[in-house]
């Protein structure tokens, strides 16, 4: 059965009116901006995702594909946002290679909004939808309950005041390509600094009918500084009561392993983490 | 108090109720709430002839920044407004309304006593009126978590902490407010060597655990320093600037640091 | 000149109170420990502080107050032990593990500390300052039947108010011999030979009362009073930290450490052979 599953929700009603919280969804603070310009449009966004006050990704990626010339920016639920484009994306997939045209941005903003109205704003994205098609550059804002707007210049999230007081100052018809750009940039850095659920970087998507051009890490004005103090415990600081080692042979009765890279220790996949620059990668 | 979802809770009602939570268009008297949360974060470490308070000075309401220069930290005592030769300071998180009107009362209280007695009052001492300063709103509390630091008789570093109410205990370090569970644990472990053992030992039941040592100065600026860096990039509460005061026999030096902005 | 000014003019501080804006200014602070509290400006000023501070019933509440514990006390032959753990907790927060419990009203009474932590430290503090106004007023030391009884009343005038307390008061008097009493904030006052007091009352009652005797030996009695807070801060996630222990004598009372749970525990599994549950195989 396609759709979702509704069997919890009055088990969930009845224990939430008992006290016990419902569970935290990440993400509801953010700044995502965009912007046409004489020739394009860009969308930008900052990296920060937020559970609760804790910053739990502190550069996550808020531009979404949904085709190679239609991008979105999404705020809100970040599970929402990442699944709505999805699908969307998906569907739009099949829909131009059914009809054999370039799909419209009109069409994905028609598809959003039919989506989100049919669940009455339960699905929590917000969306900035911008791309090229054969009929021009378009932006729109879709919001959680199925509205849509048409501007030439859009903010939305925690930080759409911070950055619309930019655009409002700033804003000029018959923008270049990079003062679109630096635009955009300024109106998320705004958020940044002046809205608390946003914060880190800065992304950025230039979208014109020839390519679109997705600038991750247009601006990293929030690099963390080094640390005083060196924290590498001594081996044999942290005290062990028992070991017991289970050996490549044991655990491959149950599951087929795999060697990956040259076999050396350290393989797979690369965790983005704080790091004193001292071992050359 | 053990569990949100214990066999008590369970009983004291029907057993079982799918009713709808209070339906939103019946009237509802909206609350007496005098506070607001302002968000930030202190801590406090004593050394042995030293102790430090530090905070950030980000003051905030929900998403939005009130100011990025608040001071949590406020000299006790001393001479006039400016509290010169002071040589207690208290710092404050929480509503920062209450927390200024607090160090108001004590820093008033401070000053009496000595105009009084003739002569500076001891850190115990204010540190057990501050108590009672707290308690005195039982019914009404101050929505803060202070930290007092000073010298006490002995010339050792002296830090007290305290609960909304007045509860009160002299400790080594202490960290409070918005981040307070952030840093906590990295004070428990790099102050009080919490989960540390002796590494020479061998592994097994017998491993000692290392005995916590007095600290610097500097390797404790290093340790607040990194403390507030590091709640600053997982907590949106706490960011701008590092305020941080040292306590010593000589007097108070302040110093301030920038924190990020975003 | 000089001289003679300083002759009749002395520094305000050995002045005494006299002057009237003076007593104003005093008037404006409260004394220490005094009977004035201020209140919000609402009807329901009862209920409004326990939609701010009952973590309880509101796991969200703004204001949360330390909480937590398991305290004992019992009489034997040789006085009476009282012992507690030393964790203080806020909602789910450890606030603390090195809470001292233990009050030291004077050198022959002690009182314990459950419920909230400010409450016991501040009314444990004014029950000294009224034993110490009896013992000047009487030219004797207070009885522990009074003393308690002082706390008690005293509780029950501000019972409704919110206070959360349960607390035990253990001392040595001539008249008396030794004498604990159980006090909490609903007003209850009761004498009696053992008692346990918090959120993991029940684990210690459980090792307590199957090795209580009241003719055990001093060592046998303070290894009790360990044995009995180590099983509570075991299976008592609001209780831990340090075991704190006392001897109440008739020459006043004797301190018998601030030991970490974790030594203790690791010494009674390996060394005793107890907490067999607890096993570090990986089988």
């Amino acid at each position: 059965m396609p759709g979702f599953d509704f069997s919890n929700h009055n088990r969930n009603i009845a224990l939430h009116a008992k006290g016990v919280p419902l569970p935290k969804a990440t993400s509801t603070g953010t700044t995502i901006v965009g912007a046409l310009y004489d020739g394009g449009v860009v969308i930008a966004a900052d990296t920060r995702a937020t559970s609760g006050p804790i910053v739990a990704d502190k550069n996550c990626e808020k531009l979404h594909y949904i085709s190679p010339q239609i991008w979105c920016a999404g705020a809100g639920t970040a599970a929402d946002t990442e699944f709505t484009t999805a699908i969307i994306s998906s569907n739009l997939e099949l829909h131009s290679l059914s009809t054999g045209r370039k799909p419209r941005v009109v069409t994905v903003m028609t598809m959003l909004k039919q989506h989100l109205f049919r669940y009455q704003g339960h699905i929590g994205a917000y969306l900035v939808v911008a791309g090229c098609d054969p009929t021009g550059a378009h932006l729109f804002t879709v919001h959680a309950h199925g509205s849509t707007d048409k501007l030439p210049y859009v903010t939305m999230g925690s930080g759409s005041l911070a950055a619309m007081s930019v655009f409002e100052t700033q804003w000029k018809p018959n923008l270049s390509r990079d003062d679109a750009v630096k635009l955009c940039a300024d109106a998320i850095e705004a958020g940044i600094w002046n809205d608390l659920g946003s914060g880190s970087n800065v992304d950025v998507c230039v979208i014109t009918p020839e390519k679109t051009t997705l600038l991750r890490n247009f601006k990293t004005p929030n690099t963390r500084e080094k640390k005083q103090r060196d924290y590498k415990f001594k081996r044999g600081t942290t005290a062990v009561l028992n070991e017991k080692v289970i050996t490549k042979e044991q655990i491959s009765k149950y599951v087929t392993v795999h060697d990956i890279g040259d076999g050396k220790a350290g393989v797979g996949e690369k965790m983005d983490v704080d790091t004193q620059p001292s071992a050359p990668s | 108090m053990a569990s949100l979802f214990n066999a008590q809770s369970m009983l004291d009602q029907p057993s079982y109720s799918f009713a709808q939570p209070t339906s939103h268009s019946e009237p509802r008297q909206h609350s007496f709430y005098p506070y607001t949360d302002n968000g930030g974060s202190t801590l406090g470490i004593s050394g042995q002839d030293f102790a430090i308070l530090a905070g950030d000075t980000r003051s905030t309401s929900g998403y939005n920044i009130n100011t990025r220069y608040a001071p949590k930290l406020f000299k006790i005592g001393g001479d006039g407004p400016n509290n010169t030769g002071s040589k207690i300071v208290l710092s404050v998180v929480g509503f920062a309304a209450d927390g200024r009107a607090l160090k108001e009362r004590l820093d008033t209280v401070v000053k009496m006593y000595k105009y009084q007695h003739g002569k500076d009052i001891s850190v115990g001492a204010c540190a057990q009126r501050l108590s009672h300063i707290l308690y005195s709103k039982r019914f009404f509390p101050y929505y803060v978590t202070a930290i007092l630091g000073g010298i006490d008789e002995e010339g050792k570093g002296a830090l007290y902490s305290y609960d909304p109410v007045g509860s009160y205990e002299r400790e080594q370090c202490r960290a409070a407010g918005a981040a307070s569970s952030l840093i906590m644990p990295f004070l428990d472990n790099q102050v009080n060597l919490k989960n540390q053992y002796d590494a020479s030992q061998p592994q097994g039941f017998g491993k000692e655990p290392l005995k916590p040592q007095p600290l610097s100065r500097p390797h404790v600026e290093s340790l607040v320093n990194d403390a507030f860096t590091s709640a600053v990039e997982r907590h949106i509460e706490v960011g701008d600037g590092l305020q941080m005061m040292i306590i010593t026999k000589d007097g108070i030096e302040e110093t301030y640091a920038p924190l990020k902005k975003d | 000149m000089d001289a003679l000014v300083a002759q009749y003019s002395r520094p305000a501080h050995q002045e005494g109170f006299a002057d009237e804006d003076q007593q104003q200014l005093t008037a404006d602070i409260q004394p220490p420990l005094s009977l004035k509290f201020a209140l919000p400006p609402i009807a329901s000023s009862q209920q409004w502080l326990r939609a701010m501070t009952d973590d309880n019933s509101n796991p969200n509440c703004p204001i949360k107050i330390a909480h937590g514990t398991t305290t004992l006390a019992f009489r034997f032959k040789g006085g009476i032990i009282v012992a507690t753990d030393s964790r203080a907790t806020a909602g789910n927060w450890i606030a603390s593990q090195t809470v001292k419990k233990v009050i030291e009203i004077n050198s022959c009474l002690l009182g314990t500390m459950a419920g909230g932590a400010a409450d016991c430290q501040y009314w444990l503090a004014y029950l000294g300052m009224q034993c110490r106004l009896h013992e000047l007023r009487h030219k004797r030391r207070i009885t522990v039947c009074a003393a308690s009884k002082i706390l008690a009343n005293l509780v029950y005038s501000y019972k409704g108010m919110g206070l959360s307390m349960g607390t035990m008061c253990a001392g040595v008097t001539p008249s008396e011999g030794p004498a604990l009493y159980y006090i909490d904030s609903d007003g209850t006052r009761l004498a009696g030979n053992l008692f346990c007091v918090g959120s993991g009352q029940t684990f210690a009652y459980g090792v307590l009362d199957a090795q209580y005797n009241y003719d055990l030996s001093d060592e046998d009695a303070l290894e009790l009073g360990r044995r009995s807070i180590l099983a509570a801060t075991h299976r008592d996630a609001f209780s831990g930290g340090f075991i704190n222990l006392y001897h109440v004598k008739e020459d006043g009372w004797v301190k018998h450490g601030f030991t970490d749970t974790n030594g203790v525990f690791w010494d009674t599994k390996l060394n005793k052979g107890e907490f067999s549950n607890v096993t570090a195989n990986l089988d």
